[in-house]
């Protein structure tokens, strides 16, 4: 249950309620949101609650979330919340463009690709050091070797950086790099002893959504997280599996927009691992924006039929330079403006 | 009837707007020379085949560079 107190409420009536509402048992989680005091309450409502809430003159109205959903749901926030990738919002009026390789495949190669989605207007360098493959005989990334050669290619083009962590026990390689950003893949989105222990960690966190969750157990995952203390956090939807076989999976645009009335996180969009064949990757993206995504994310590569994974799905550079520009018309098309550029 | 053209009208205006503003927004964190420029603007033409007039597509241009000049100048150290 969320309660939402009217504009100008003094914090001593909100500490107040707070501590009458402790005393009924229940936990009382406090938005971050300076404008207007709003409590998620946890637990078992007592009888007749709801009702002698909303007789109190200084509260505006109590809402019932999705499911069990409390700090992420849409009501905890005035305004969709804006999140702050080293130096780019994402969110807030601004679409960003997430590019780089699937996989960090050396440090003279993730260098020019950096350099090449930099010139390109692309914000945020991603890249894979810890690789889920399907396949245990397939690539698995360069591990913390990957970690030091995405963070040196983000610091020589002054671009923030997302790397995925599939384990805990990584989590310390990531701080110690500096990782801007910790993205939780679409396999580990319900690994809840992973997002408990990444929550902790004060980064920003992209949770993609699982290939095969629903929407209500994806925004569960990402209560995992800000129950867990993570402030900043980013969805993405990246495909779901279906009985459709053209592509690699269905890219779940019908969601998002609906997504906007359950959730105030900030929604990305990876229309790369959907369709695994880069050529439908522009017109998803379009699509993604046009629909409201925050930003896409794809993956780049100089030479995709030697990428070491998830060529077929890569952008060639001059692709991307292409994609960033039309992401920004469907900015401007959709209300929005494309994030500024890296000066780097 | 009427009412939905002057909607349509005022919504596409709104639209044009958005994107000389987005365009505006770019040459605010960069200053650019292009010397291909006329270049590029015939190359448009070359492909334009709506119905806005070709004379005209070159104003508007002409107009927008004139005015991107000036913001650009003004907003560069």
């Amino acid at each position: 249950m969320i309660v939402r107190l009217v504009h100008g409420t003094t914090e001593e009536t909100v500490r107040d309620l707070q501590e009458s509402l402790e005393r009924e048992g229940l936990r009382v989680l406090r938005s971050r949101e300076r404008s207007r005091p709003i409590l998620a309450l946890a637990g078992k409502m007592p009888k007749g609650l709801v009702e002698s809430l909303t007789s109190r003159p200084d509260v505006e109205d109590v809402t019932k979330p999705m499911g069990e959903l409390l700090l992420v749901a849409r009501s905890m926030r005035e305004r969709p919340s804006v999140v702050d990738v080293g130096s780019v919002k994402v969110g807030g009026g601004t679409v960003v463009v997430i590019a780089g390789p699937c996989s960090v495949e050396g440090r003279e190669h993730v260098l020019s690709v950096a350099r090449q989605v930099r010139d390109a207007g692309a914000h945020l360098l991603r890249g894979g050091a810890f690789k889920p493959r399907t396949s245990p005989y397939q690539f698995q990334g360069f591990g913390v070797e990957g970690l030091r050669q995405l963070k040196d290619a983000g610091e020589a083009t002054s671009l923030p950086v997302v790397s995925e962590i599939m384990d805990a026990a990584d989590l310390p390689a990531f701080l110690e790099h500096d990782i801007d950003c910790l993205q939780v893949g679409a396999r580990n989105m319900q690994n809840f002893s992973l997002l408990k222990a990444i929550a902790r960690a004060g980064k920003p966190v992209l949770l993609k959504r699982g290939l095969a969750a629903t929407v209500e157990e994806w925004l569960h995952a990402a209560e995992y997280l800000a129950e867990g203390g993570c402030e900043r956090i980013l969805l993405c939807e990246r495909g779901i599996r279906t009985y459709e076989k053209a592509t690699r999976n269905t890219l779940d645009l019908t969601v998002l927009p609906l997504m906007r009335e359950w959730t105030h996180l900030p929604l990305l969009v990876d229309p790369a691992h959907a369709a695994g064949i880069a050529r439908i990757i522009p017109p998803l993206s379009r699509a993604a924006i046009a629909a409201g995504a925050d930003g896409v994310a794809v993956e780049v590569h100089e030479n995709p039929a030697e990428a070491r994974s998830d060529g077929p799905q890569a952008l060639l550079p001059a692709e991307l330079v292409h994609l960033v520009a039309e992401s920004r018309v469907m900015a401007a098309a959709t209300g929005r403006s494309l994030h500024a550029p890296s000066r780097g | 009837m009427i009412q939905a053209l002057r909607h349509q009208l005022r919504h596409l205006d709104g639209a044009i707007l958005a994107l000389l503003d987005e365009r505006a927004r770019l040459l605010l964190h960069t200053s650019i020379t292009d010397p291909l420029r006329r270049a590029a603007v015939d190359d448009i033409l070359r492909r334009h085949t709506g119905p806005f007039p070709a004379d005209g597509v070159t104003d508007v241009f002409a107009a927008i560079d004139r005015h991107c000049d000036t913001f650009s100048l003004e907003e560069q150290p």
